[in-house]
């Protein structure tokens, strides 16, 4: 499945930051939309789990609109985390990764490149779809973007906290709940800023110190991150 | 005269050294303890506003300044086992991990019962709080991924690489305080003086000697179980079983 | 609730978990030599 999508340049002797990135990502994007299956499932489960709620819990519109933001991130961080095991999983289990790690381009290039991919399958459709969510909840037009706004930043955040323990966990027994051990503490402070951020703006004051924050997360994510990830994918496959 | 500085650095040797401080340590720690509780419980005048109910500051204080010290120790013996590629130091991360989260958890236990009487609430999701069960459950996410393994070499590497990766916890914890309003209070204890009363300030310095002594003799104990489980093939180990 | 409660509920789950931790380290340390002997003597067998 992998093998046959795009070959690693091995004409090259020097890597690129940016090579590397583009060629992780193109391949990745690739291979969500050959196989659209994993993103749809994610779009699905998030569309329905937000939809249950309000069925769940009745359709009182004030209390909609109390628990809405909260419902739809959550509903995200776990649509997020559904979608984690395949970023690595496939490419480990054929040996993809392994030749990925000796590539001229610089790890943190293909993993940042792979890393983007992960959340253009599974955080962007996620913060896209959030207005029409958000409308199921009666939230009004600031807070929905408030909203979208908090997930804009927030989603990638969580698909580089995600990669850090998908990485450290990849191979090991366990599986699933292992990865749900590591991975949704480390969501909660996302969760937090960005659900408080709609929330804030429901509330009348001003979503920006929220969004401020998220956004600080978000610089340090993408800087700290993808070296641990690379750390992480080395000892895997050593 | 040359001095073997790694001499200690091998599991056989440790071993025996371990064995021999533990119990140091343990005394210190019930000395201390001792010591702390006794002016804890009954030097340390009633607090103006709390009444007694103040007096769970003796052992949560300590339980969640133990908390955080041994993930900082611990997420250092993980990057000196990363960086010289060394087994000791990844058993002693391994041996700290679960005083660390009994710290975690007795802090938070402490902390509800104290909040209770004094907010109105057992659990609140400030901050510190809400960072404090983060911290928890990073503790049980390093013992859950450095067992997931079939080689513990592996399990060793990766859970070092999360303890570190979760260090930023830390100061998120520390600082929340300061940063945010929260039904916490601020710092009262810091390097240029305190607020507090003189015998409550050494009553809770006491009790945190005691259970950093404690954590110490416990690690050391737990070490020299993992040491054997882990080179319980060796000769030298085999001679010791009787 | 009086104060006692709280307090003590908070000292004895303080006192519980060390006291469950110092058990917890002697049945570890008391498996691992176990488990050295056994396969000791099952290598002797051979």
């Amino acid at each position: 499945m992998s093998a046959a999508v795009a070959p690693l340049p091995a004409a090259e002797t020097c890597g690129s930051f940016p090579a590397g990135f583009a060629w992780a990502f193109a391949r990745d994007v690739k291979l969500a939309v050959r196989h659209p299956g994993e993103t749809l499932l994610v779009v699905a489960f998030f569309v329905l789990v937000a939809s249950l709620f309000p069925l769940g819990v009745g359709a009182e519109p004030q209390l909609l609109q109390r628990i809405g933001p909260g419902v739809i991130w959550v509903c995200a961080l776990l649509a997020a985390f559904l979608s984690l095991p395949s970023m690595f999983a496939y490419d480990y289990a054929d040996g993809s990764l392994e030749q990925m790690a000796l590539s001229p381009h610089p790890m943190v290039a293909w993993a940042s490149g792979k890393i983007a991919a992960h959340w253009a399958a599974s955080g962007l459709p996620l913060t896209v779809l959030s207005p029409l969510l958000g409308l199921q909840y009666g939230l009004d037009g600031a807070t929905l973007a408030a909203l979208a706004a908090a997930l804009l930043l927030g989603t990638p955040v969580l698909s580089l906290l995600g990669a850090a323990c998908t990485a450290l966990a990849l191979g090991a027994r366990g599986g699933g709940m292992l990865l749900a051990l590591l991975a949704l503490p480390l969501f909660v402070p996302v969760l937090v800023f960005g659900a408080g951020a709609a929330e804030a703006q429901a509330a009348g004051l001003s979503a920006a110190p929220h969004l401020s924050i998220l956004g600080a997360g978000l610089i340090l994510a993408a800087m700290g991150l993808p070296p641990a990830v690379c750390a992480a994918v080395r000892i895997a496959v050593d | 005269m040359k001095i073997a500085w790694f001499y200690f650095a091998s599991p056989s040797t440790f071993y025996r050294l371990a064995g021999w401080l533990a119990p140091w340590f343990f005394a210190l720690a019930a000395i201390l303890g001792a010591a702390g509780l006794y002016i804890g419980l009954f030097v340390a005048p009633t607090d103006a506003q709390q009444g007694e109910v103040y007096r769970i500051i003796f052992v949560h204080v300590p339980a969640s300044w133990m908390s955080m010290f041994i993930y900082f120790v611990m997420a250092c013996y993980g990057g000196i086992s990363l960086t010289f590629n060394t087994r000791l130091a990844a058993m002693m991360a391994r041996a700290l991990a679960p005083t660390g989260a009994m710290f975690t958890f007795v802090a938070l236990w402490t902390g509800s019962f104290w909040g209770r009487p004094t907010w109105g609430t057992y659990w609140v999701w400030d901050a510190r709080i809400t960072s404090e069960l983060v911290l928890l459950f990073l503790y049980f996410g390093f013992l859950a991924l450095a067992n997931a393994f079939e080689d513990p070499r592996r399990g060793d590497r990766a859970a070092a690489l999360l303890a570190l990766i979760g260090l930023v916890n830390l100061p998120i914890i520390y600082f929340s305080v300061v940063w945010w309003n929260t039904l916490h209070q601020g710092a009262s204890v810091k390097f240029t003086g305190t607020t507090m009363q003189i015998e409550m300030l050494w009553g809770m310095l006491l009790v945190a000697l005691s259970f950093w002594m404690y954590s110490i003799g416990a690690s050391l104990t737990r070490v020299r179980a993992i040491i054997l489980e882990r080179e319980g093939r060796t000769l030298w180990a085999r001679a010791l079983a009787t | 609730m009086k104060p006692q409660f709280y307090i003590w509920m908070s000292y004895g789950m303080t006192a519980l978990a060390i006291a469950v931790e110092i058990v917890a380290l002697r049945v570890r340390r008391a498996r691992s030599l176990r488990r050295i002997e056994e396969e000791r003597d099952l290598e002797a067998q051979d």
